[in-house]
């Protein structure tokens, strides 16, 4: 007897189609690709490279808008050692990023840990805190400022119920900055939400052996949550103090565009547009772009080599 | 590029710029549609608006784009659209930058335009206005420095300014009377805000000493000695609590409605009577002639001609439609009543005697005060050179390290001349 054995019938796969003539199905789909990122390569090029590319030649140059460029090789960058108001933007930007980033990102921890607990009404605190960093830098928020600080403003007159005469704020060298810092801290919305996400990313285990451990709520604090946030404050410090080298439309505002009181509140970025846009001083102002460009990369990777000494991310032993 | 042969990748941003380009032009143009550029507030730009529709009617087939904005704005913007060659056809000249744009080659010569009729101007007129011996502007209007003054609060006080005469009207007597009525003034009201930046009372002030905001070869025309008496004149009244400070008047330069109701007396501008007497329609307002220094030398008197221009490289078959409509500008009454006089008199003498049937009281006395002026034998005046477009700026640092005590009045005005001289010098 022969046994007949059940052969599965081998599945026939449809034979390959013979490859068409032309360009291969990768090369159509480069095609395509390329065709959808035109956009962005337009762009990339019209808008971002070639300006950038400009203003790298413009800073070689004396140009005034009205002439044509003139090629002076170091000079603008040599004038930036004797302009008196360039290094006074300088100290006032230096001032703004050392004391308003620590502040605001200290504020904005704070109230993220009070938020990261529940409370009733919670998503409205927080859109409400949030506010301000939509708003902050823009003009209807500097001319509210002007109306807090101002002779006759709210703080002058809240002052007043106790018997103190006020000056105006923004018009005394010694507390014009001052203001604008609040302002910036004010906008602590930013930084708050992202670190109100890493503290949901922090264990709860964690938290209870501490407390086994008998570590109280500031125990607690120092020694979990803020070892574990290091990598969100590093990454808040890093924008935020980018962020405050480029600040600009506060200043503008609220010194009507001349960074007064006596230079007090002259940003870097706003003596940079006094000088491009009120002196046409083009070339000049395409210097002080490209200086701020690499003091900027100079602290931020600075920022880089330091965090290996403070940044603790928790897949390290 | 292996997916993508080069020449059809670039063949694709070429098509793509172009169509880029091309939908940046918006509608096109057929000809006649003219582009016309002014600044001012938002009253002034609803007023020119309704100005250039009215232009728009008596004219078919000719088309207006208008192009406004703020005043600091406005200069930023014709500078960068003078880089991009795409300056407006019609366009307002910011009083520092007219003979930068002239350096620029912006002004197109007016006086060969059909359309455009100069015979309500005198030769001489026609001649005062001429940049390089080429008639390339014409004054839109005309300003003057002037005092305004607030006769409610001198009726409260039963107080009266010095007469109108040479003898009274000086500035040791007008210094006099501030400080005398500052003693006896209400609780928060000055007898004058401190106005040191005023850039038309300056300049008479430089004019009486026998000095010069702007000389002939485009450099400064005043000294330290001449900028620290006028420094020095802020200080006495300031010193004996006859102006705001600083800090009540947010700065060198208030605005109206801060400092209004605050003071008896202010310095500015003849036109600026239009727009500020009525932010305070309780009180009324009179308006003079700066005062004068005994001494004060010969042809000081002036008028600051507010220029507008048309654009060097306006097509040819545009300049009809913009002769037409800068006759519209300068000619026209029907534009005056639609626009009323916040620019200040005309230049036109026409025009001028036209302006009193659309005028209000205050403008009335703007009017008078201007024809009081110009009536007087003038010197000749210079206009900014390059380089100057900061000047104010450097003037409003050094009133603030005089008024806040942060440098004498010598050191100040010393600084002040060294950066406007050093900015003249960069732009030379």
């Amino acid at each position: 007897m022969t046994q007949d054995t059940l052969v599965r019938p081998v599945a026939q796969s449809p034979p390959p189609r013979p490859p068409r003539r032309g360009m291969p199905s990768f090369r159509r789909q480069g095609r395509a690709a390329h065709v959808f990122l035109l956009p962005f390569l337009l762009g990339l090029v019209l808008v971002t490279a070639v300006p950038l590319l400009a203003s790298l030649y413009l800073s070689f140059t004396d140009y005034d808008l009205l002439h044509d460029p003139e090629l002076i090789g170091l000079e603008n960058f040599r004038r930036m050692a004797e302009d008196q108001r360039f290094w006074a933007s300088v100290g006032v930007t230096l001032k703004y990023v050392l004391v308003s980033v620590p502040l605001q990102l200290a504020f904005a921890l704070l109230l993220a840990v009070v938020l990261d607990k529940g409370m009733r009404g919670l998503a409205l605190y927080r859109s409400a805190f949030y506010l301000p960093s939509l708003l902050g830098s823009s003009v209807a928020v500097a001319i509210l400022w002007r109306q807090l600080f101002g002779h006759e403003g709210l703080v002058n007159g809240v002052l007043g119920w106790f018997g103190i005469e006020g000056e105006s704020w923004l018009q005394n060298p010694d507390t014009a900055l001052s203001t604008l810092v609040v302002l910036n801290v004010w906008t602590f919305g930013s930084p708050m939400i992202i670190f109100l996400a890493g503290l949901r990313q922090i264990p709860e285990e964690l938290y209870e052996a501490a407390r086994v451990d008998g570590a109280g709520r500031v125990r607690q604090f120092w020694s979990v949550t803020v070892p574990l946030l290091t990598p969100i404050v590093f990454f808040n410090l890093v924008l935020q103090t980018i962020g405050a080298f480029q600040a600009f439309t506060q200043a503008h505002v609220i010194s009507e565009g001349q960074g007064g009181p006596l230079d007090s509140t002259l940003f870097y970025t706003l003596y940079l547009y006094q000088q491009g846009f009120n002196s046409f001083n083009m070339g000049y102002a395409s210097a002080m772009a490209w200086v701020l460009l690499l003091v900027i990369a100079v602290v931020t990777a600075g920022h880089f080599l330091l965090s290996k000494y403070w940044v603790f991310y928790g897949d390290e032993r | 590029m292996d997916a993508m042969n080069r020449r059809r990748f670039l063949q694709l941003v070429g098509f793509g710029a172009g169509m880029t380009a091309l939908a940046s032009c918006g509608g096109g143009s057929d000809g006649t549609a003219i582009r016309y550029a002014w600044w001012g507030d938002t009253i002034r730009q609803q007023k020119y608006t309704a100005a250039l529709d009215a232009f728009i009617r008596q004219n078919p087939g000719i088309e207006v784009r208008p192009e406004f904005a703020d005043y600091d704005a406005y200069q930023e913007r014709i500078t960068v659209q003078t880089a991009g060659r795409d300056v407006p056809d019609i366009f307002w000249i910011p009083s520092p930058q007219v003979m930068s744009y002239h350096d620029a080659g912006l002004y197109r010569r007016l006086d060969d335009i059909g359309s455009l009729d100069l015979s309500a101007f005198s030769a001489a007129q026609l001649e005062s206005y001429k940049i390089d011996g080429e008639l390339n502007t014409l004054p839109r209007s005309v300003l003057t420095a002037a005092v305004r003054y607030n006769q409610t609060f001198l009726d409260e006080a039963g107080a009266q300014l010095p007469p109108d005469d040479p003898q009274s009207w000086t500035w040791d007597g007008l210094s006099e009377f501030l400080i005398d009525y500052a003693r006896d003034a209400p609780e928060g009201r000055k007898a004058i805000h401190h106005n040191a930046y005023g850039d038309l009372n300056f300049e008479a002030w430089l004019r009486q000493h026998g000095q010069d905001l702007w000389s002939a070869d485009g450099r400064m025309g005043f000294d330290v000695a001449t900028l620290a008496e006028w420094f020095e004149w802020w200080e006495v009244l300031r010193r004996a609590g006859a102006t705001t400070s600083l800090s009540e008047q947010e700065g060198p330069s208030p605005e109206w409605d801060v400092v209004g109701d605050k003071v008896l007396i202010t310095f500015g501008n003849s036109n600026h009577i239009a727009d500020e007497a009525p932010m305070f329609p309780d009180y009324e307002f009179g308006l003079r002639l700066m005062p004068v220094l005994p001494d004060a030398a010969a042809g000081h008197r002036f008028g600051y001609l507010s220029r507008l221009a048309v654009y060097q490289g306006i097509d040819d078959d545009k300049l009809d439609a913009a002769g037409r409509l800068v006759h519209f500008n300068i000619n026209d009454p029907a534009f005056l009543q639609i626009v009323g006089l916040s620019v200040g008199a005309p230049a036109n003498p026409r025009m001028l005697q036209a302006a009193y049937s659309v005028a209000n009281d205050d403008e009335k006395k703007m009017l008078a005060v201007v024809e009081q002026e110009m009536a007087q034998e003038q010197k000749p005046r210079y206009e900014a050179p390059p380089g100057s477009g900061t000047w104010r700026t450097i003037m409003g640092r050094g009133i603030e390290e005089v008024a806040l005590g942060r440098a004498s009045v010598s050191d100040a005005a010393a600084r002040v001349i060294a950066d406007i001289d050093r900015e003249l010098g960069r732009a030379s």
